[in-house]
């Protein structure tokens, strides 16, 4: 039964990754690549400062990213999970988070450009209000502005989980906590959320593996001018240096895989499905 | 019920200023594309009409974005039909261990955590060397596959977690076949988890980008298409795609929502009719 | 699948009409309707409007893909199969020729030959024209026969590409917010316009306006901007870099719509430009100007490519295409946007008077100037920013180019990017 799914797994997941390791010990020429067993590609990537730089600025981003996504899908969870009362208004709620989902993803993204810019709504209005005298100039093409998109799309990826863990949470285990005289605070601290850490764990790995492989937002959203992992690989593929392309990819690959198995010692996924 | 606690009151705010968030982009390209004919893609408006509706579906200066959303349309029925196949089978392998099992889980983790760009490079580099042609429905079908099978087969398997066996040991006490069991105990149960499959299975195709970049050849998917217009097109028709983009996958969900009630409501029925047998 | 059988039936069709030869030209006239060619390319010429005229008087379908530089040379150089006609840039050719996924193009077998200009034949606008830097397209344009690899620099009958669309770029202003006059090609790193500056990030271009601002500024003479060495390479760019981490520049562009909307929202004020995105700027009402600079202008050429694969009935119907391109009407609608044709005389059948002497004779426009969309893009008595088609591509200081240092180039480029 297991077959078909093993089968697409080993075509296009298993192969591609065998393809890039591959691929990455090539050489290359403007037009073509060669065959060979090099460790240029991996010289050159470790050599420069640029590439750390890099790493350092797609951590920065995730870890920017993790934290505001969390902050703001644990509290728009617990609100519908503990605090709307019917299931309807938490079904119709809970849709309303993701129709802006269902989007084209670079829509939702430049559609902050007329938002942010020089000219854009943002800072006529803050303009109008007297708050500023001059617009701000790092609202867009920056990276507050990437960022800024970063949260606006993967939000909805801890959203889900946590308040799909917290949906299960046994309610008698909470009036439990409060019969036995403990404050909201208490209760949020001592049950809600270690109760909900499966589910947070889940979100967590959404949302650092989606923003440590993009490279769109990173181009779009600071004009080119900032740069992550993915946007060299992009950059490479673009102007046809695949080895070197593949070479970061092994690397990404690995930092990642690194990343999300330590966060598996945290939690079995299996388990808690 | 006890009275609503201040903090009520300070989440739903919070709630609300939320929503805003997400929708205010949504509604500042809504409004854009409303712009007269000499609109641009930023403010201020310029003019209000509906010519850039009209202009969308009239031919562009370049591309084609009518046979790109036909080719996304069809590529996301094959990717949800498929999905929701594999995600069965490979839920129902998963009840028994078998050889392979927690190799296979991984996979897919792994495949559900990896760069979206690494599969894309990777399928058309083998393409490329095997000197085969890349396709949307072939290579760029499979690739999608790669990130549509481990949201299904994780829904599966979170739904069989919870399934009750002892529904299949009282068919097969009845005399059912095991095919006969799947097919009219086990699939009717979870029949609504499979629409939620399919839905994630059709719309996370039919949004996907990175994965498609490199090995749909020489036909656009929409999402391909419509990078291709941010870069290519500097009137507010794109808005008027995406405004009608959205207006699209409303429609989607609630034909979902529609048969997920349905079915539901059917089975409602159809349990007011135990005793009739099952054929 | 029903194309794949099309396709096979045309060849089959093609050796018939082959066979019997003079016959042929009815069979061929009935056949040549039902041929398809794919033509790719980047948006600059790849309009449906050209595929609908070529419907119109050719009989076959083009089916037309837009694609931003890079895609292009990608296609070009990987996926041979994915197109029958390429219309690619020189530089672009330089890099893709040798791969042999195109074929040489027998130049007896072009109509107009003969009255291409000099530019792409010799290499000389006029006879005692000097050949500027870069990737000069008749050095790419000719090859040795018709299974020929390398490049040869006189005419020797077989042609790379058979040139389409050319145009001398400079940089873009927004005159209104600047409010002084700009000359040189230095005022893009001027301070004065921090934060209000753009380059194009495309590195076979993007490092020749890099060059023509270092030159500028005085900092540096290159022997051969089109040929630079590894250190005047790190020199361009350790220039640019400095600048770019100290927030001169707002953003980066890769397709010209990209820099059309830097620039008509006011993001940006200055930036390298090409010609049609100042005419986009301009037809949304914003003031825009296509400024001439002492330095001279970077200058860019296109021409269409053949498949490798291209045989029989489909290369003969691209030939016709190639022949009906050059034979003035797809000319005057590019040189209706701004562009210059390969043929310009043939161009001047399809325009006005008043449109051939304000975009090629750089006359004062003595009626309103459409594009060929319909939009204004100047009143009576305007004149075309540059002057005309001789001071325009009479001042071309270098070609877009690849280097012999390409590969170092490139990643020397994507770390400036991501610096």
């Amino acid at each position: 039964m297991a077959l078909p799914i093993m089968a697409v797994l080993v075509f296009f997941l298993i192969l591609p990754i065998i393809m890039i390791v591959t691929v990455s010990f090539w050489q290359a020429t403007e037009f073509s690549i060669i065959p060979a067993f090099d460790l240029e590609n991996y010289e050159f990537l470790f050599g420069s400062n640029v590439t750390y730089r890099v790493f350092f600025n797609t951590f920065k981003y995730a870890f920017i990213t993790w934290v505001f996504t969390l902050g703001i899908g644990f509290t728009v969870a617990y609100f519908l999970a503990f605090h709307v009362r019917t299931l309807t208004w938490q079904i119709v709620l809970f849709l309303l988070c993701t129709i802006p989902f269902w989007t084209s993803n670079i829509i939702r993204m430049i559609s902050w450009i007329p938002f942010l810019g020089r000219n854009g709504i943002a800072n006529s209005t803050l303009i109008s209000w007297g708050v500023i005298d001059e617009p701000l100039d790092w609202l867009l093409f920056s990276d507050f502005a990437v960022i800024l998109a970063f949260v606006h799309l993967y939000t909805l990826f801890m959203v889900v989980p946590i308040f799909n863990t917290m949906m299960r949470i046994d309610k008698s285990l909470i009036e439990a906590a409060r019969d036995a005289g403990a404050s909201g605070a208490q209760i949020l601290w001592n049950v809600i959320i270690p109760l909900t850490k499966p589910g947070i764990m889940i979100g967590t790995i959404f949302v650092i593996t989606l923003v440590m492989g993009d490279f769109i937002t990173v181009r779009f959203m600071s004009g080119s001018q900032s740069a992550n992992v993915g946007r060299l690989i992009s950059n490479d593929i673009a102007l046809l240096a695949y080895p070197s392309a593949s070479a970061t990819a092994v690397v990404l690959l690995l930092t990642v895989l690194i990343v999300i198995g330590i966060m598996l010692r945290f939690v079995d996924i299996r388990k808690e499905l | 019920m006890e009275p609503r606690s201040r903090s009520f009151y300070v989440l739903s705010a919070f709630f609300a200023l939320f929503l805003l968030f997400l929708y205010g982009p949504t509604i500042t390209i809504a409004i854009l594309s409303f712009q007269g004919p000499n609109g641009g893609l930023t403010f201020p408006m310029r003019g209000t009409s509906l010519h850039w509706f009209r202009d969308l579906f009239e031919q562009q200066a370049v591309g084609d974005i009518w046979g790109s959303f036909r080719r996304s349309f069809a590529l996301g029925l094959m990717v949800m039909v498929t999905t929701v196949v594999l995600s069965v089978m490979g839920g129902l392998a998963f009840r028994k261990r078998f050889k392979g099992s927690s190799i296979l889980f991984y996979l897919i983790i792994t495949s559900l955590v990896i760069p979206s760009i690494l599969i894309s490079l990777g399928v058309g580099l083998i393409f490329s060397q095997s000197g085969l042609d890349v396709h949307w429905s072939t290579s760029g079908f499979g690739s999608q596959l790669t990130w549509t099978l481990p949201f299904g087969l994780l829904i599966m398997l979170a739904v069989f977690n919870r399934f009750d066996k002892s529904y299949e040991e009282a068919a097969r006490d009845l005399g059912a076949s095991s095919w006969q069991t799947l097919r009219h105990v086990v699939l009717p149960i979870i029949g609504p988890s499979l629409i939620g499959v399919a839905l994630f299975g059709f719309t996370l195709s039919y949004d996907e980008f990175a994965r498609t970049l490199l090995t749909s050849g020489s036909y656009n998917t929409l999402p391909l298409e419509i990078f291709g217009m941010t870069t290519n097109v500097t009137t507010p028709v794109l808005y008027a795609l995406g405004t009608l983009t959205t207006v699209f996958s409303l429609i989607v969900i609630a034909v979902f929502l529609c048969l997920a009630l349905w079915s539901t409501r059917r089975k409602a029925r159809a349990g007011s009719d135990a005793g009739k047998g099952m054929l | 699948m029903t194309k794949v059988s099309r396709r096979s039936m045309l060849k089959g069709g093609a050796a018939f009409a082959a066979g019997t030869t003079l016959g042929a030209p009815m069979i061929w006239a009935q056949n040549i309707k039902d041929v398809t060619l794919r033509q790719f390319g980047t948006g600059v010429s790849n309009l449906n409007d050209v595929a609908n005229k070529v419907k119109e008087d050719l009989g076959f379908t083009l089916e037309m893909t837009a694609l931003d530089s890079d895609s292009v040379t990608q296609r070009a150089a990987t996926q041979p199969n994915s197109f029958d006609i390429a219309d690619i840039e020189y530089w672009i050719c330089k890099k893709v020729w040798p791969t042999g996924n195109l074929q040489a193009m027998d130049t007896s077998k072009i109509k107009n030959y003969d009255k291409i200009v000099g530019i792409f034949r010799n290499g000389k606008l006029n006879p005692d024209s000097v050949i500027a830097q870069g990737t000069a397209p008749h050095s790419v344009g000719f090859t040795e026969g018709p299974d020929g690899k390398g490049f040869v620099d006189n005419e020797s009958g077989w042609m790379t590409l058979i040139p389409t669309i050319y145009n001398a770029d400079t940089l873009g202003i927004r005159p209104d917010l600047i409010g002084r006059p700009i000359n040189n090609w230095s005022e893009l790193l001027n301070p004065e316009f921090k934060g209000k500056a753009s380059i194009l990030d495309i590195s076979s271009i993007g490092i020749m306006d890099m060059a023509m601002v270092v030159e500028s500024m005085g900092e540096y003479t290159y022997p051969d901007k089109g040929n630079m060495t590894r250190e005047e390479i790190d020199l361009t760019m350790k220039i640019f870099t400095e600048a770019k981490k100290n927030g001169q520049f707002r953003a980066f562009w890769k397709s010209f719509d990209e820099s059309v909307n830097l620039m008509a929202s006011g993001e940006v004020v200055i930036q390298s430009m090409w010609s049609p995105a100042i005419t986009a700027v301009k037809a949304k009402g914003v003031e825009c100007v296509y400024q001439p600079l002492e330095e001279g202008y970077r200058s860019w050429g296109g021409g269409i490519g053949l498949s490798a694969s291209l045989t029989g009935l489909e290369r003969d119907a691209a030939y016709e295409y190639i022949n009906w391109y050059l034979d003035g009407w797809v000319g005057g609608y590019l040189m209706r946007q701004g562009y210059y044709s390969a043929v310009p005389e043939t161009s001047k059948n399809y325009m006005s008077e008043n449109e051939w002497g304000y975009w090629f004779e750089g006359k004062a426009a003595t009626d309103t100037i459409l594009s060929p969309t319909g939009d204004a893009l100047a009143q009576a008595g305007e004149v075309r920013d540059g002057g005309s088609f001789q001071d325009r591509m009479g001042a071309v200081a270098c070609w877009n180019a690849v280097m012999d240092e390409n590969q170092y180039m490139v990643r020397k480029w994507n770390e400036f990017i991501a610096a």
